[in-house]
């Protein structure tokens, strides 16, 4: 090698320290993902991590609605509905002396006497549809715990049954009785 | 002159193959490519999600705990009778308890007090035995222990609080058999 050579080599590599060394280095590839070598036991602390963010199972609006488990949705709205009713009801009347509403009898009652006719028939349907679903409801599921009616189709021909006498009977009482 | 090819070729298959996983199949400008740095990820890249149908939650996933080792997900329960067979006639028993004593006040058209009560009473006790089942159902002891020890003792004072208050109504006032067949034909 000439020493012209040597003194321009050098000028270059004076010009550009970047570039100094390995000529290659600016092609070397930025890892993004960097790995790290586990024990045993912190590998299964890593597992068990991953499994708390296991997905949850899909929403109930995959499923077909069918008569079995909307029955059985009903069922649950419907008491909850009615002992929480009841609940509000308690409540309210063991507060009532202190808040000054009045829901003694009398005061209920002579309220509800001068609603409207229809205010007081959709009143009534309100509350006896989900307590006839809720009853009649209750009387297939203790039928079920005798063991009897459990097939498939007694199943969903009690369900439909069920549903057609609470709203026969709901809109017999709301509006005949 | 591989080498100074290199960096380029891996963004191109990178990008590439980054479009095989994605959704749509949108090309990016050539610009944004220039201007990108040679190894971000790509913004406007999404990744395919493994389920084709869209997600639909109504309540986020409860946290998760795991005890034990990792094949052990539950802790199954001591059997026991109180909490098995007893439990379980004794909610029978107090729902079919409530059908004659729902029908016979309105059938026979008296209304005796004692059973107004025991109506209420059975009421009560079945109305706590559901809103217990709920509270066991929709706030899972393992996943939520205080939002499920809080709803327990709330549920608790509710229903001690009802006791108190259909108490006082039976005696104080008419009666929950009485009003309902008053507000009825009100």
């Amino acid at each position: 090698m000439s020493s012209m050579r040597v003194f321009q080599l050098g000028l270059r590599r004076a010009a550009a320290p970047a570039f100094r060394g390995n000529f290659a280095g600016r092609m070397v590839q930025r890892r993004l993902a960097n790995s790290q070598s586990t024990s045993a036991s912190s590998a299964e602390e890593i597992l068990v991590k991953q499994r708390v963010n296991r997905p949850v199972s899909p929403h109930l609006a995959i499923y077909r609605p069918q008569i079995t488990w909307y029955g059985s949705m009903f069922n649950r709205l419907t008491g909850i509905i009615l002992s929480g009713g009841l609940y509000l009801f308690g409540f309210a009347y063991l507060a009532a002396p202190t808040l000054g509403w009045h829901l003694e009898s009398q005061s209920l009652i002579a309220a509800v006497a001068g609603w409207s006719t229809w205010a007081k028939a959709s009143a009534k349907f309100g509350l006896s549809m989900p307590f006839f679903y809720h009853s009649l409801n209750g009387v297939r599921h203790l039928v079920w715990d005798t063991g009897k009616a459990l097939s498939n189709k007694a199943v969903m021909q009690s369900g439909w049954a069920v549903v057609g006498a609470s709203v026969a009977a709901s809109l017999y009482f709301s509006f005949l009785a | 002159m591989a080498s100074i090819m290199r960096p380029s070729l891996l963004r191109q298959s990178q990008t590439a193959s980054q479009r095989v996983y994605s959704t749509f199949a949108r090309q990016p400008s050539p610009l944004t490519q220039h201007l990108r740095p040679a190894f971000a990820p790509v913004p406007s890249t999404r990744i395919a999600a493994f389920h084709a149908t869209q997600r639909q939650a109504i309540l986020p996933a409860l946290p998760q705990k795991i005890t034990g080792t990792l094949n052990e997900p539950t802790v199954v329960p001591d059997p026991t009778p109180a909490h098995g067979s007893y439990h379980w006639s004794f909610e029978r028993l107090v729902s079919a308890g409530l059908i004659p004593l729902t029908v016979a006040p309105f059938a026979a058209g008296s209304l005796n007090p004692v059973m107004d009560a025991t109506l209420c009473a059975l009421l009560v006790v079945h109305s706590h035995i559901g809103f217990e089942a709920c509270i066991i159902d929709y706030f899972p002891k393992r996943r939520v222990p205080n939002l499920y020890k809080a709803s327990m003792w709330a549920l608790r004072l509710g229903t001690i609080t009802l006791g108190v208050a259909l108490y006082s109504f039976e005696t104080n006032d008419i009666g929950v058999t009485e009003l309902i067949a008053k507000l009825w034909n009100a």
